[in-house]
């Protein structure tokens, strides 16, 4: 389990409702201590060698695992830069290969390693999904939510305007350039609004917790889940 | 590269303004949603729109890798033709040679056809200085030229303009009232501007790609101006970056097929045209001289450099200015520069190369990605943002405050002790500032975040102190792993050790040195 | 041109060609590598392979051609000859009002009889006496109507292709604010790629001073997003496509 220092800090309960889920299947995610954060923002705004101080956790984290699953799109896409990072570092360079080509967003381990798109979940309410940039832009993951959710008896799907557009997170750059970032997450709002959806699912803790802090400070009672969140109390309820 | 009158404001400042503007920001959004949409159906329906654009990628990536074979060889076909080429290195050389050709022609009148390079060279500024009329001939140029303002979209440069302000200008213009409707003021300016073009004594165009292999340029436009300015006056003067080259005609079809879509979501901009030197001696039209200045002004610098050697596909369509959400908020004059959007917030520091005074506009990006996925020659936009963006760091010119927290941020995120000391001191020390779970402080980092949020506060329990009680409680009758699926793991590994590269499981290879490895070579 | 002025621009010939030197050679160190003087070898050129064999029959291509120039706002004519063509173009030419009518000098314009079928109006032939003096770039101002034969047309496109020579002003397609272009159906093909690699056959030597794509009427959408047709070129444009 590569938790993510969001989900690890703020949301835990996407990491517990991940592994229930993966139990069902007799698959228990063991969580390597080691590991803290990706490396993102400090990547993101130029300080690489912080980024690296970072990155290393994960890389000696994982060095021995066949598979790592991560419950968002953006980290596990971070950890396609580095080789980058580590290009002098022929050992540094040669795990984080490796790491990469194990590396999975939850819905790609679910979907393409694990051949599952029916986890048996039972969820009546309306609902639309954000497809997170990096995650589906970058790391390229689309169809895969869909089949999840398409397979979840009783949920009515609504699908977002303008879904593709950016949350306005961007990590530094909604505390760099907070204007900008507020206005582009009002308008995800506004977008949201227009589906009068019950609850709001994606795949990436940090563009939530952006919308989602949004969402509360206009008083908007639309729920925000993450899709193992969702899959998981649709289980339970099925 | 002067710096202009915006270097005084910070991006955020003028973003700020832009923010403000209510009709600013419902213009832009409405044009850039119809050319976002428009370029997406002619994709769509044109089809294999990817192949389309590694194709386009690729003839631009082979130009550039060999660019002084092809503009040796534009210059020298172009010369046959009984064109007159110069090189340019700067801003300044350009526009000199430009004055010397219209000085030596005695130019009173120069009709211009829309063009970037001569923006960002500050032609008109320099021709007015030296007492010639430079009119802008494009119907949105000519607007915001009779504003005294700069373009603030690529390809739809009085965006920013509602009629009523057009109608006021061109009124002002014409010495009498005209009425805030499309037609009469279209009407207005193409009576206006005919009698400049029949009168002008030297026509000035920029080059949307020069053929090298027969020493052509050719030219894409909608309303025909630039056909005017390259027919009726006697001198004709062509402005080329001198990246805009690619080989062959039959080259031009996969730009032709790319550009005008990526643009406006035409399948073809109605005017196209290939000028081949100018006019032959039977000819009745047409210039008796042509010039064509290669303009270098910071593009050679992207040259050798694995990082941003890529920026010269640009094919200058806009679709990344359509494409970003960030643009789409602020408009184009907060980028301060002659580009705006993502090809602008990565262009004008990589041609001004004065890194520290462009800072802030590689920062007003969220890097969705949004640039990439448009962009017909794939350029990792994003990628640059992020090079800039170190670059600036490296050369120790990162923001004070923010250094300070990224240090802190790699110290404590290099051990995972320490990390989660400090999720329990977090803990500990939010009891203070949560409320109902949630913190509207708008203290230090949560300044801006909390101006239109409400920020969650850290859960009670981090996922780290959780897993242990959870594993075991998950390990008690944990069901068999089904065989189908252990199948399917053990095969996944396997093929792993087998090949060398290991599996690709969707997504691009992030970009470093060229994203598949040609940048530099093919 | 005046001996000074010859002698000025080769001047400024002769400084950029050694400008042209330290310019590429700048290029070719920025790359760590000589200076190329052979022709690379370009493994991608032109459209990918599967476009190339993509080819429609004339039926296809009228049809295509058809639409495409409609929704860009142009008109569509189908003739059986020049002679039916002539008599439409009568019409139109009756109904505008047009006094003043420039065309190419192109034997088959002349087959399109306007000169009688108009006697009202002036028809002219563009630099038809090879004339210095004649102004045609004024004719070309003062025309209601331009008249042209195209050399190409493109189906998947819309587009009309007109290359200029001393018979084929280019301002006779773009200054009058209408347009009629014969378009011969045997020069009607699928794809641009298929024109622009003909000039890439020709080469250097075989191409004229003007090129030009014509794909409608002109348009501009520069004032608030709302179109308006006939900005400086045509505002009307005719597409007469003629078989035989």
């Amino acid at each position: 389990m590569f938790i993510t220092c969001v989900s690890d800090a703020v949301y835990p309960r996407v990491g517990e409702t991940m592994m229930r889920l993966l139990a069902r299947y007799g698959i228990l995610l063991d969580f390597p201590k080691l590991q803290t954060c990706c490396g993102q923002p400090a990547y993101n705004s130029g300080y690489w060698a912080e980024a690296k101080a970072a990155a290393r956790t994960i890389l000696a984290a994982f060095a021995d695992s066949d598979f790592v699953v991560s419950p968002s799109g953006s980290c596990t896409y971070m950890l396609h830069h580095y080789e980058e990072l580590f290009k002098d570092e022929p050992e540094g360079r040669e795990q984080a290969r490796q790491l990469r080509h194990k590396t999975f967003e939850f819905t790609q381990f679910l979907v393409q390693v694990l051949g599952i798109t029916d986890v048996g979940a039972r969820f009546p309410h309306k609902i639309t999904y954000h497809p997170s940039c990096h995650g589906s832009r970058l790391l390229g993951v689309k169809d895969e939510p869909m089949e999840l959710l398409r397979h979840v008896k009783e949920l009515e799907f609504v699908p977002l305007p303008f879904a593709e557009d950016c949350c306005g997170f961007g990590g530094t750059f909604a505390v760099k350039m907070p204007d900008i970032s507020g206005a582009m997450v009002a308008e995800k709002v506004d977008h949201l609004r227009e589906t009068e959806a019950e609850v709001l699912v994606g795949l990436d803790m940090a563009c939530l917790m952006n919308i989602a802090g949004h969402l509360r400070y206009r008083n908007e009672p639309v729920r925000v889940m993450h899709l193992a969140e969702l899959l998981y109390e649709g289980v339970v309820l099925a | 590269m002067s710096a202009g009158k915006n270097s005084k404001r910070t991006v955020q400042e003028r973003a700020g303004l832009a923010l403000n503007d209510d009709f600013l920001r419902k213009a832009v959004r409405f044009t850039t949603e119809r050319l976002r949409s428009g370029k997406r159906k002619a994709a769509e329906e044109h089809g294999n729109w990817d192949e389309w654009r590694e194709r386009g990628r690729q003839i631009r990536l082979h130009t550039i890798a060999h660019l002084d074979y092809y503009l040796g060889l534009f210059a020298d076909q172009a010369r046959v033709n009984g064109v007159h080429v110069h090189f340019a290195d700067t801003a300044e050389e350009a526009v000199s040679l430009a004055l010397e050709i219209a000085s030596k022609h005695a130019a009173a009148t120069v009709v211009k056809s829309k063009s970037m390079v001569t923006e960002e060279i500050h032609l008109n500024r320099a021709l007015e200085s030296a007492g010639i009329e430079a009119v802008e001939t494009d119907l949105g140029e000519y607007i915001i030229q009779r504003a005294g303002e700069t373009p603030s979209h690529i390809i739809i440069p009085a965006i920013h303009k509602n009629r009523y302000q057009i109608a006021d200008l061109l009124s002002e213009d014409a010495g009498e009232r005209l009425a805030p409707e499309t037609a009469i003021l279209a009407g207005y300016v193409r009576k206006k501007l005919r009698e400049k073009f029949l009168a002008a004594d030297i026509g000035v165009t920029g080059c949307n790609f020069a053929i090298a292999e027969t020493g052509s340029i050719v030219l894409f436009e909608n309303e025909g101006n630039a056909r005017m300015v390259t027919t009726l006056p006697k001198t004709q003067i062509s402005f080329m970056g001198m990246e805009r080259i690619i080989p062959s005609w039959s080259d031009l079809e996969v730009m032709a097929t790319l550009l005008p879509r990526s643009a406006t979501g035409q399948k073809l901009t109605v005017y196209m045209s290939g000028i081949t030197g100018p006019k032959r001696s039977g000819d009745a039209d047409g210039p008796e001289e042509m010039h064509v200045i290669v303009l270098d002004n910071g593009r050679s610098l992207q040259l050798g450099d694995p990082e941003f050697q890529e920026l010269l596909n640009c094919i200058r369509c806009g679709a990344c200015l359509n494409a970003c959400p960030v643009y789409r908020h602020i408009g184009g004059h907060a980028y301060g520069g002659t580009y705006s959007g993502p090809i602008g917030a990565v262009l004008t520091p990589a041609l001004n190369k004065n890194v520290a005074e462009w800072d802030d506009i590689a920062g007003a990006s969220s890097l969705c990605g949004a640039c990439y996925e448009a962009c017909p020659v794939k350029i990792p936009l994003h990628d640059m943002l992020v090079s800039l963006r170190r670059r600036k760091v490296e050369r120790g010119y990162g923001d004070a405050r923010e250094t300070i927290g990224m240090k802190a941020y790699g110290s404590l995120m290099s051990r995972s002790k320490r990390y989660h000391g400090f999720l329990r001191l977090g803990r500990l020390g939010q009891k203070l500032i949560v409320r109902n779970g949630g913190i509207t402080l708008k203290l230090g980092p949560l300044k801006g975040w909390n101006r239109y949020r409400v920020a969650p506060g850290l859960a009670a329990e981090p996922f780290r102190e959780r897993y242990q009680t959870l594993e075991a409680e998950l390990r008690q009758g944990l069901q068999e792993l089904p065989p189908e699926i252990a199948e399917r793991m053990r095969k996944r590994i396997g093929s792993r050790e087998k090949s060398a590269g290991g599996e690709e499981h969707g997504g691009r290879s992030p970009g470093v040195a060229g994203s598949s490895g040609s940048t530099l070579e093919s | 041109m005046a001996e000074d002025h010859r002698e000025w621009l080769d001047h400024l010939d002769q400084r950029s060609r050694a400008k042209q030197e330290e310019f590429l050679g700048k290029i070719a160190s920025r790359l760590r590598r000589p200076r190329l003087t052979q022709k690379p070898r370009q493994p991608y050129r032109g459209a990918p392979d599967f476009w190339n064999s993509y080819d429609g029959s004339e039926d296809d291509n009228l049809q295509r051609f058809t639409r495409n120039f409609e929704e860009a706002g142009g008109y569509v004519i189908r003739a059986d000859s020049l002679q039916e063509a002539g008599r439409f173009m009568t019409e139109k030419a009756l109904e505008l009002q047009a006094k003043r009518i420039l065309r190419h000098d192109r034997p088959a314009l002349a087959d399109l009889g306007l000169e009688s079928s108009l006697p009202e109006a002036k028809v002219q032939v563009w630099n038809w006496n090879r004339e210095a003096s004649e102004d045609w770039k004024a004719r070309a101002a003062e025309a209601d109507i331009g008249i042209i034969m195209a050399d190409y047309a493109v189906a998947y496109t819309g587009s009309i292709a007109i290359l200029s020579g001393p018979d084929k002003g280019r301002s006779v397609s773009l200054l009058p604010a209408v347009l009629f272009a014969v378009i011969p159906i045997a020069s009607l093909v699928t794809r641009l790629g298929e024109v622009l690699t003909a000039f890439d056959r020709t080469g250097r030597e075989g191409l004229p001073a003007g090129i030009h794509f014509i794909s409608g009427p002109s348009r501009s959408a520069d004032i608030e997003n709302d179109l308006t047709i006939g900005v400086h070129g045509p505002g009307i444009v005719y597409a007469v496509l003629v078989s035989g």
